[in-house]
């Protein structure tokens, strides 16, 4: 099992597009990859959208990610690059 | 008091365009679902009609993704790739199925108690935009229950004249609209970025948004008058405000001859004494690329990029814009395309996370928004030059004062033209236009008109602008007059000035795409009109019938006039008497002198 402390940096959140995205990512393991926001208030199956957005994770949430199975590495740094890169949305944080 | 008076609701316009048409109540399909009792040797039929149910549901969702792809871009189809991961979603589906199993339930009671208790948790959410995405689930359960029942997704029978009236459409409904029937919407929620206002922009039909409780105060078959440039709707109109807007929108051109509208024209048009009037086109979506060649337009004459920030303020790469605007360059071809630069702030953003100014309009917005926040337009200005490399592009600068944003602007340009050069990367000639719609700008047309390499007009600003009137505001909509004095001497202004300094001027506003306003911008002494093209037929047209002698004596009456109501009723008059044939005299209220 590995883990890895994650931020949502996209401006909107993880917003249906975001999930959709990541959910996308997330099917293409065959780990079972969690994600559970560091407060310890929701917790998220990464490969279900409804799951995705019920964690309600605005700009700048933090969430561990848990992967488990025999590609764990990989998803988890699979993860950790879609979340890193805000998206794939270039938001500049322009209108801060 | 008459049952039926005329009642007008202020919303908020997001497309062009005015349309007079009837009434379509939409809903947003409330059903009522019943609990059945499932005999246990019945239940792997239900298992079987769920399943059935949610397969076609997938397969029209795949096909409304695939059409919102071609129409608005891969950018605005996402919305249905998350319904389809929703009807993906083992939470949904083996939750819907445990309960038909294990309760002997019917499929519908089934998913509706399964997305009744989705729902329970979305609603806790305290993120508002998070919080929204429960209009998601509701629209594939909506879905997925009209597949169970069999029938087909409604909104398809459309009367010719038909204006869509909803609470809220959601995506998928407003995709699967049969559009050549749907002339126009109005609906209570929403707001400039959502998903159905950029939907009717991309399809160039009117659109006003965000009216409160207006649909259940509508009927369908009301007559109904859509004003997308005012952003009000009038239901029930009096029979006088029925023939004012139809004297400006009324000139039949459904099926113009094929001449009329074939490209060859290259998108000029000659009046019957032989005035060349250039016609372009104004484009935001990729909906509309087509329209530009099919409509025969002179190149785009506005290209609004805040297309490309509709999601919600939030900004692209250069290497994004550079992509969008080397396609619009190629698809605009010889003539070329006018970028205008992001017109930010105000109405555009009202929605988004920043603190709201008191006076949006003559706030920070437009060029002054990218002069405050140079990296945005540095960004800009740098994809707009190196896709210059690639076809004809220029640039307009939005909302200009005076000379002093003119230079401040292009010493930008010249900063980051001379970093491409030392970068080594390619760059193609722009040239730098203004957009005149500030009273300021006017007064000070010839000054600036010396610094630049075209003019353009933007009506409906110069509009709010000169008569000091919020075009928003419903309380004062009798006061914002296209057709005031006041206006007409600022476009021959601005125009004369282009032509002093040997520029060119056009008009891009509303106006141009309106015939009886295109003809009096003629006699003004306009000969370049930029408009959406679907308009553009309809225009060229009429100017090809009219005497630009004759416009330029009824516009040189019209600048005389005190009043705009002078002006209309002069107008009317003055049209229907010498060009009966276009604007004939039973779709022009009497002359009503004493106004």
């Amino acid at each position: 099992m590995v883990e890895r402390i994650l931020v949502v940096k996209c401006q909107l959140g993880l917003h249906a597009r975001a999930a959709a995205k990541l959910v996308r990512l997330a099917s293409q393991f065959q780990s079972r990859l969690s994600l559970e926001r560091v407060d310890r208030t929701a917790t998220a199956d990464a490969k279900s959208i409804l799951s995705v957005l019920m964690l309600a994770a605005g700009r700048g949430t933090e969430l561990r990610a848990i992967a488990e199975g025999n590609d764990e590495m990989e998803a988890i740094i699979a993860l950790d690059g879609l979340f890193d890169d805000g998206f794939g949305e270039n938001d500049h944080g322009a209108r801060s | 008091m008459r049952e039926n008076r005329e009642i007008r609701y202020t919303g908020v316009g997001v497309s062009e365009g005015v349309v007079i048409g009837r009434v379509l109540r939409v809903h947003d399909e409330t059903r009522y679902v019943y609990r059945t009792r499932i005999e246990p040797d019945e239940l792997d039929r239900e298992l079987r009609r769920f399943r059935a149910a949610v397969r076609l549901a997938k397969r029209q969702l795949l096909s409304i993704k695939e059409r919102a792809e071609q129409e608005l871009g891969k950018d605005h189809a996402y919305i249905f790739d998350a319904h389809l991961l929703m009807l993906e979603d083992q939470k949904l589906i083996s939750d819907v199925e445990r309960f038909i199993s294990e309760e002997r339930s019917n499929a519908e009671w089934a998913l509706k108690v399964v997305c009744d208790r989705l729902l329970a948790v979305y609603s806790e959410i305290k993120d508002d935009y998070l919080r929204e995405r429960g209009s998601d689930i509701e629209d594939v359960v909506k879905r997925l229950l009209v597949a169970i029942s069999g029938e087909r997704p409604a909104h398809r029978n459309l009367s010719e004249d038909a204006v869509i009236v909803s609470q809220d459409l959601l995506p998928s409904a407003v995709a699967e609209l049969d559009l050549d029937y749907a002339r126009a919407v109005a609906t209570d929620t929403g707001g400039w970025t959502s998903h159905m206002a950029i939907v009717a922009r991309g399809l160039g039909i009117p659109a006003v948004v965000g009216l409160r409780d207006f649909y259940r105060r509508a009927r369908t078959g009301d007559t109904i008058i859509v004003d997308s440039g005012r952003s009000q709707v009038i239901l029930h109109p009096e029979p006088d405000t029925l023939e004012r807007y139809r004297s400006f929108t009324d000139v039949e051109v459904k099926h113009p001859p094929a001449a009329q509208i074939s490209a060859q024209d290259g998108g000029q048009v000659k009046t019957l004494d032989g005035l060349e009037v250039t016609l372009r086109a104004n484009v935001e979506l990729p909906a509309e690329y087509a329209g530009v060649k099919d409509y025969g337009a002179h190149g785009i004459g506005l290209y609004r990029s805040e297309f490309l920030l509709s999601r919600r303020g939030l900004l692209v790469s250069e290497e994004q814009q550079y992509t969008v605007y080397a396609e619009v360059a190629k698809l605009a071809g010889e003539h070329g395309a006018i970028i205008r630069l992001f017109d930010l702030g105000a109405e555009k953003h009202a929605d988004s996370q920043q603190e709201t100014e008191r006076n949006p309009a003559l706030g920070l917005r437009a060029i002054r928004y990218g002069l405050a926040h140079e990296e945005i337009m540095r960004t800009q200005l740098r994809a707009i030059l190196r896709a210059a490399a690639v076809g004809k592009l220029d640039i307009v600068l939005p909302m200009i004062a005076d000379l002093a944003d003119v230079r401040r602007a292009v010493n930008i340009l010249e900063e980051e033209r001379q970093n491409l050069d030392s970068e080594g990367i390619q760059q193609g000639p722009v040239q730098v236009g203004a957009m005149i719609e500030i009273p300021s700008a006017v007064m000070t047309a010839d000054k600036i008109a010396a610094h630049v390499d075209f003019f353009e007009l933007g009506t409906n600003d110069l509009v709010q602008y000169t008569l000091a009137v919020d075009r928003g505001n419903e309380d004062v909509a009798d006061w914002f007059r296209t057709l005031h004095p006041a206006v007409l001497h600022s476009i021959k202004r601005s125009i004369e000035a282009a032509k002093a300094a040997g520029i060119t001027a056009i008009v891009c506003g509303e106006m141009a795409s309106t015939p009886a306003y295109a003809v009096l911008l003629i006699g003004l002494g306009a000969v370049d009109l930029s408009m959406t093209p679907p308009l553009l037929p309809r225009v060229r047209l009429v100017l090809s019938q009219i005497d630009s002698d004759k416009a330029r004596e009824i516009a040189g009456e019209c600048l005389e006039c005190a009043t705009a109501d002078q002006v209309e009723n002069l107008v009317r008059r003055r049209f229907s008497t010498q060009w009966p044939n276009l604007f004939s005299p039973d779709k022009l209220p009497a002359a009503n002198d004493s106004a």
